[in-house]
């Protein structure tokens, strides 16, 4: 009988527990460990951070459905990995430390037959100084307390504002090689789309931020696409979105130091630069967790097992940008060196940016890293739970399921403002997401009858519609799984 | 702020009557791009 260990009950974790359980036998073993005692459904912290939704609506206790679906639940931390075992323990485990409950502070050795490292990103806020959420003005809508912050914040400012207070608003990356673009850029259209609703936004300056190269990049190298029968350059519909709503942009920026109010920043041109702000949202970067993991007779090993995020199969050969090709990415989440250990979603190390790298004339390195959203880890997630329900029924490695992000689409519907009739979203798919330009050589790497914009009402009900649909999925309610990852 | 979207482009935008066939349409052509299937993307000797 296997016992499956699954670290992280985000989206790519709680998608492969849920397929795990399912289709595997009760005598099987499925085992999640996670910090947090609740789900939460990321995307909708954008409309906590202006104060539409509350914190409580997007998330859900885990314990309670483990329990009722026979799922085990360590609310624990993963330290460190030994794939080996050690001396004392012949089985591969996971030490890992309890976080909260009796246990709280004891470690645990958390062996397994399989283990999915699912742990997503650690948001890596110290690497940009003074970029510390709820400090120096600056917020952040990653995690639900953070959105739950950001509102207080926001509110504050719009209250001041009422009363007269010109402001400046900021919102974008924090850090030279930020990713999740598409969050900033969901949440400043809908920081403006409030001002509107209190009656303030004359009263604000409102500047995106960001490293990408280009307005539109969203850490994927930018994107032709269809739009309203024409055929447009995503950097030009973002542009005409921003221009609309009156938003200024500064792009090619890599924010290195967080003041009270001031926001430092180098450009490509290399210049030095300040952005002062009254309120500014701006996401970290993300980086692994830094876990360590040893041999059985507990050498480090950990080059063997990371390279920041967890290594997989993909080709990690240092190459230049002319030779990247789709097939550098990953297809199977399989670590080469221990191959019962699988990492989907965020957790695993990407071969290389998307977005064309780019240094500033002092050489700094600014480019997004690139984006793994929602849809792909989902994906991600059940390859990896097909593979091991494969490999267990069969008896043998299987590895016959396989998605690559150079051949698989993802939706992104990117709410610009909440309300039923007054609401907006900008809804962008893109197949495939890691650009193929040798297969679609003259449509920027992507089929472009797949990957298109739209603008309107319709994308904010569909956001709407995401998130209850992802919800109830997540509760693993009455034919969750007809809902497509 | 400079008027790059048109008051008829806004319109049809923010028409519900409009949106709820886009809404329809988008939901149908999306599940096609995610459902339309995945795979990888090198040859198998
Ligand atoms: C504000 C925001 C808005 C977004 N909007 C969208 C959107 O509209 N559409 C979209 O497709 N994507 C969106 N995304 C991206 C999406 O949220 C991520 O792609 C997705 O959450 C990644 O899933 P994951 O499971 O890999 O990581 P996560 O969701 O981050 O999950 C990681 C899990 O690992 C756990 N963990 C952390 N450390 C440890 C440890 N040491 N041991 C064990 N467990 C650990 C965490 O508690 C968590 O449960 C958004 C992201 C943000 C931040």
């Amino acid at each position: 009988m296997s016992k499956i260990v699954i670290l992280g009950a985000g989206i790519s974790g709680h998608v492969a527990a849920a397929h795990l359980r399912r289709k595997l036998p009760k005598d099987h073993e499925v085992v999640v460990v996670s910090p947090n005692s609740n789900y939460q459904w990321i995307p909708s912290n954008i409309w906590v951070g202006i104060g539409r939704m509350k914190s409580e609506k997007i998330l859900f206790p885990l314990a309670p459905l483990y329990k009722k679906k026979n799922i085990g639940f360590k609310q624990a931390k993963a330290i460190s990995f030994f794939p080996e075992g050690d001396k004392e323990e012949q089985k591969p485990y996971v030490l890992s430390e309890y976080v909260a409950g009796d246990k709280k502070g004891q470690l645990e050795k958390v062996t397994y037959d399989y283990l999915i490292n699912a742990t997503g990103p650690k948001l890596n806020f110290e690497a940009t100084e003074g970029l510390i959420p709820g400090t120096n003005k600056t917020y952040s809508v990653c995690t639900y307390t953070h959105a739950d912050h950001a509102w207080e914040g926001l509110n504050a400012l719009i209250q001041e504002m009422k009363k007269g207070k010109k402001a400046k608003i900021l919102i974008g990356t924090g850090h030279a090689k930020s990713t999740c673009q598409g969050a900033a850029f969901e949440y400043i259209l809908n920081v403006e789309h409030e001002l509107h609703r209190h009656n303030v936004r004359d009263m604000a300056e409102i500047t995106w931020v960001a490293n990408e190269y280009k307005l539109g990049d969203f850490g994927m190298d930018g994107m032709l696409l269809s739009y309203g029968g024409m055929t447009m350059k995503s950097s030009e519909m973002v542009e005409m979105v921003f221009e609309d709503r009156g938003i200024k942009w500064i792009t090619g920026a890599a924010v290195n130091k967080i003041e009270d109010g001031v926001a430092h920043y180098e450009n490509l041109e290399g210049e030095y630069k300040t952005e002062s702000y009254d309120f500014a949202m701006l996401i970290p970067s993300f980086s692994g967790h830094g876990f360590k993991a040893y041999d059985k007779n507990e050498n480090d090993i950990t080059e063997k097992l990371f390279r920041g995020f967890m290594i997989v199969d993909a080709d990690y050969t240092v190459k230049p940008y002319e030779d990247w090709s789709v097939q550098d990415w990953p297809e199977t989440y399989q670590n080469p060196t221990y191959k019962n250990i699988f990492a989907p979603g965020i957790a695993f190390a990407p071969p290389h940016s998307i977005s064309k790298p780019r240094k500033s004339k002092n050489g700094t390195d600014i480019t997004p890293a690139p984006p793994r959203t929602g849809m792909p880890s989902g994906i991600t997630a059940k390859i990896v739970a097909d593979n091991i329900i494969d490999s267990i029924k069969n008896g043998k490695e299987s590895l016959n399921h396989k998605g690559s992000m150079g051949n698989m689409g993802a939706a992104c519907i990117a709410s610009a403002g909440f309300g039923m009739t007054k609401g907006s979203g900008v809804s962008i798919t893109t197949f495939p997401i890691v650009p193929d330009y040798e297969k679609y050589p003259k449509t920027q790497g992507r089929q472009l009858s797949k990957t298109f914009g739209e603008i309107g009402l319709a994308g904010h009900w569909l956001k709407l519609a995401l998130h209850y649909a992802f919800i109830y999925k997540a509760k693993m309610k009455p034919f969750w799984w007809l809902i497509p990852e | 702020m400079t008027e790059r979207i048109s008051k008829y482009q806004r319109f049809k935008m923010m028409n519900p009557i409009i949106q709820f066939f886009k809404f329809i349409y988008l939901s149908i052509k999306i599940m096609f791009i995610v459902a339309g299937g995945h795979g990888g993307t090198r040859k198998v000797n």
